[in-house]
Parts: C-alpha cells; structure tokens; sequence
C-alpha cells in the first residue's frame, strides 16, 4: 500500500519535477519567471493528441515532433516577444508570459474538438498495470519515471559535454565574462527557451497517460514554483528532486491528511522552504 | 488639478455614453479597483517588491466582509475589519519572502493566494464554498446603498480618502524609506534604514487596500464564490498597475480605467463577429492575453515612466 502510494507520487512528481526542471532552466538563463509553462505543456500534449488522432501519424513519431516543434515554437517566442522583456523588472516577463499563456490557453479552447471531449494520448505499453508480488503497478507510472530519467540523463549529458550545453551553463553563471569568451548571449536566450519550450511539451505527454489533454491541464505547472523553490530556484537538478518530494509529500498528504489537505501541501512547503531554506533544501554548498 | 479635470471628464463621458445607472455602475467598480490599484503601487512601484497574489487580499476582505455583515455587523465598521484582516494577511504573506526580497515575495504571495483559494472552497460551512455565498446591501446609518449612484459615492469616497492616506504616508518617513529600499537596499540599510520593516509595512498597507476594495466589491457584486479570487484577478491588478504606472498613486485610478473598460471592449467587439465563428470563451481569452502581450512589447519598462 505505502510502495504504492509512494510510486504514484514519485510518478507525479517526475512531471512536477519536469515543468520546474523548465522553468529554472528559463529563470536562470534570462533571468524570466515564466507563467507560460503550463500553457507550453498543454499545447505539447496537444500536438502529440492532434498528429496521432487527427493526422494518423504513429505515436512516437508524432511525440517526436511535437517536442521539437515545441521546442522551436519556444525559440521563436523568444526571438518574437521574450527578448523584450530583458533587463526589465519582474513584473515585465511575468505580465508577458501570462498574456501569451493565455493566448495559447484561449487559442486551444476556440477549436471545438479540444473542449468537446476528453482526449487521451495512447502511448503503446504505458497502458494498463502489471503485478509484482502483491503490488499492482500502473504501467504509466512506470513510463513516467523512466521517461524523466532517460530524458535527465540525456540533459546532463548535454550539459557536461556539449559545446552548447557548456555555453548555456557559461551563459546562467556569469553572461558578462560569457560573452567575453565568444558565447553568443541572446543565442543562448533563445536555446534556454527552446530547451524549456520542449521540456514543458515532454512533461504534457508523459501527463497524457495518467491524466486526461484538456484545456486546463495547464494548473500543473502552478506546482512548479514550489519544486523549484524547495530546489533553491537556481538549481536543475533541485528543481527536479524538489518536484519529486512535493509528489511524495502530496500522495502521502491525500492518504493520511484530511481530504483537502493535499491540494495545499506543496505551497505550505513553499512557504516554509522560503521561511526556513531560503537557498532551497538541497542548497549542501554555497556557490 | 488636471487629473481631477480630466476625471470629471471621465466620469460626465461615461455616464453619457452607457447611460446614467449603468454608467455610474462602472464608475463604481472603477473607484473599487483604482483603491486595489493603490496597493500594488504602494508595493511595486514605491518599495520595488512584488505580489503575485493580490488576489487573496481582494478576497479576505471580500469575505470578511461578508461574514460581518451577515452577523449583524454595521458595514463601516466591517470595512475596518477588512482593513485589519487584510493588513494581518499581508504582513504575513511577506513573511517567508522577506531574507531574500524581490521574486521571493512572489512566491510566498503566490503560495498564500492559492491557500486562501482553497480554503474558501473547502471550508464551505463558513464560505458557501464553491457554489458561492450571497452579500446582501451596504446599508450606511439605515441607509441601503442599492442605487448606482450610492455606490459610485461610496466607492469614490473611500478611493479618496485612500489616496489621501497613501499621500501622506509616501510623504512621510515610512514612504522615503520605501522609495529607498526600492532604489538601493543595501544603501538604504546603511543609512538607517529597516528595510525589513518597511517591507513588511509595505506589504500590509497594501494588502489592507486590497481587502478594502475586497470588501466594497462583496457589497456591489452581491455575491461572492472563490474563483472570482483566483489567479486570473491578481495578473488582472499586476496589469492595472503596469498600464497606469506604478510609479504614481494616480497610475491605479487609470489603470482601473482600462481594466475595467477592457472586458466592455472585448464584448462589443465579440458581438460584432457573426454566431459560430468559434468558441466565445476561448476568443476572450485570447483577446485578453492578445491587449496584455501587445501592452508590454509596446512598452516593456511599463506605460507610464
């Protein structure tokens, strides 16, 4: 029973963890507090329901594009509108990514066929559930956790040993002595948002099968302030381990709180992070 | 003496264009959010700190109001208590933000207002949760505050005397030591100053405001449920503040202006599309965020300098 809970919770923290993952990667690099990542998880959902069901493209493939079309969507975002918003105060990137989030929310919700019904993304052997010993698995909880890992393991990788990815991490640290060194800063403005566009996306297809795609599937991502808090804001893999304990702790809640109780415990944690670990739970060395 | 002129404007423009109760009815909605405005400019534009859940302010005076009237309370007096439980609340939700400052106070707004939200649907019992409580009229000394016109007084009597109040405070120590945490913290700190005093203040004047507007607005909507409070209220004041400028007090009153002529807006241009085109709920949403993105690439650094 508690293997259970605690499995479920990893599941849906893996995509907590996801969406903060995307938005600290865009907080670090261009300094915006983006309100726009659940729209982006929406929309990538949506285009992987929209090219298997309506253009009858086999699923993976269809996965595929939707996150890098995501990705380069975010790209041009940024290129567009974002690159505005830089150097500004806060207040600026935030009224900008909400109205854009409420474009996609409101473009999404105007075609009859999003609303009308629910819609469910069918990933082949993430359905149904297997049995281990006494304890029944849910295939797609399985799927989600795998999912996230490999897609970590391939952003550190890209992170440690590619040039980009060792430009980007120039470009979070210090952008001033980047640029110094030959790293094009707004090129990598662009790359952060690609790379958080497409993270969003990967995070709405892996919701697809525990959940259902529907317009407002978006409220996920209000979550991810608190994971990436709890991970200390300027941390990747805080952001997503920080997303994977509030999973836990909001299963754990739903089982043995009262009813409620679970909907507000990752911003009770928010708060309290912010109170007592203002550099995050996994803050272990200054930097 | 120029903004009063052009307010008085406003006002005569208005009430003949959609007639004298409807008109003055708006009015009256305006003058509510022109005194929310004032709050988020009390914290973005003079101490430079940020609330990304104002919301929650709107709402606990709203329902505090309620509450206390529904007790038999007298409804001025239920406006102090709005006023108190919005200041409480917003000392409080600074709290966690205030080692670090700036996106934390974000955050710990952010986290407070979503509690609230679910706290007003779950504690049903007290709230009328989800399905929404009714407010019956303001009566002032006998007297039922029903017509438009009342409550357009009442609305602009509070908004004055809340500007009033936000001018002697930006005048007085309290309202230099805001403008100089805004500009350097560190220099501020050197001088003399508590800056996490002054932020703490900052964030209960402007949560009481927005428990004020709160508890106008029960009273003049008449019924109250917690989605009205949710996010999409906050951004709405963060919108009326970067439109009217956050660096004045007046800023609020024109951004009031806007965000409550923005919705009329969008309906009329709404009804000229033909029936069928798509679906309406969705088209406001993008109209919406269509004016809100097309405002700040206009003017990234906001409309007023």
């Amino acid at each position: 029973m508690i293997l259970q809970i605690l499995l479920s919770g990893i599941a849906t923290g893996c995509i907590y963890g996801l969406v903060a993952l995307s938005f600290v990667l865009v907080y670090k690099a261009t300094e915006a507090v983006s309100f726009m990542q659940g729209e982006l998880l929406m929309v990538g959902a949506f285009a992987a329901v929209a090219l298997t069901a309506a253009a009858g493209w086999p699923v993976w493939l269809a996965v595929a594009v939707a996150v890098v079309g995501m990705a380069l969507a975010g790209a041009l975002v940024e290129r567009l509108a974002l690159r505005r918003a830089m150097g500004q105060p806060h207040l600026t990137a935030v009224l900008l990514t909400f109205g854009l989030g409420l474009m996609l929310r409101g473009g999404v919700t105007t075609v009859p066929a999003a609303t009308h019904s629910a819609h469910q993304l069918p990933l082949p052997g993430l359905m149904g559930q297997v049995e281990v010993g006494t304890l029944t698995v849910s295939l797609a909880h399985l799927g989600v956790i795998a999912a996230t890992v490999l897609s970590c393991a391939a952003l550190a990788a890209f992170f440690r040993f590619s040039r980009a990815g060792l430009a980007l991490r120039a470009c979070s640290e210090n952008p001033r002595i980047a640029a110094m060194m030959g790293v094009s800063t707004s090129g990598m403005h662009t790359l952060a948002w690609a790379l958080g566009a497409a993270l969003a996306a990967l995070a709405g297809i892996l919701m697809a099968p525990v959940t259902f795609v529907h317009p407002a599937m978006g409220v996920v991502a209000l979550k991810a302030f608190p994971a990436a808090v709890i991970g200390g804001m300027h941390s990747l893999s805080g952001a997503l381990a920080g997303g994977v304990f509030i999973g836990v702790a909001e299963a754990l809640a739903g089982r043995y709180l009262p009813e409620g109780a679970n909907h507000v415990t990752a911003y009770v944690l928010m708060l309290v992070a912010l109170l007592c670990f203002p550099r995050g739970l996994f803050a272990g060395r200054a930097t | 003496m120029r903004s009063a002129l052009t307010l008085i404007g406003l006002v005569v423009l208005t009430v003949l264009a959609l007639g004298l109760d409807y008109g003055l009815g708006q009015l009256a909605f305006v003058a509510t959010w022109a005194v929310a405005g004032l709050g988020l400019v009390i914290i973005l534009g003079q101490s430079g700190q940020i609330s990304l859940g104002h919301g929650a302010f709107l709402a606990v005076g709203a329902y505090l109001q309620a509450g206390w009237v529904a007790m038999g309370g007298p409804a001025l007096l239920g406006l102090a208590v709005a006023l108190a439980g919005g200041a409480l609340l917003g000392a409080l939700a600074s709290l966690p933000g205030r080692r670090l400052g700036g996106l934390a106070f974000g955050m710990s707004t952010l986290a407070v207002a979503l509690i609230v939200e679910e706290a007003l649907v779950r504690f049903g019992g007290l709230t009328g949760g989800a399905s929404g409580l009714s407010v019956p009229p303001m009566t002032v000394a006998g007297w039922a505050v029903v017509d438009p016109l009342h409550q357009f007084a009442v609305s602009a009597a509070v908004l004055a005397l809340a500007l009033i109040a936000c001018r002697r405070l930006l005048n007085s120590r309290l309202g230099r030591a805001w403008r100089a945490v805004r500009d350097d913290e560190g220099a501020a700190s050197a001088s003399g100053v508590d800056a996490g005093h002054a932020k703490l203040l900052a964030f209960a004047v402007g949560g009481a405001l927005g428990a004020l507007a709160g508890a106008l607005y029960a009273h003049w909507l008449g019924y109250l449920s917690p989605e009205q409070f949710g996010l999409h209220l906050s951004f709405e004041l963060l919108m009326l503040v970067f439109v009217g400028g956050a660096s004045r007090l007046m800023g609020a009153v024109w951004g009031a202006v806007v965000i409550v002529a923005l919705p009329q807006a969008i309906a009329l241009l709404r009804d000229t599309l033909p029936d069928g085109v798509a679906n309406m709920a969705g088209l406001e949403l993008v109209a919406f965020g269509l004016v809100l993105v097309a405002v700040v690439l206009w003017r990234p650094a906001g409309l007023v300098r």
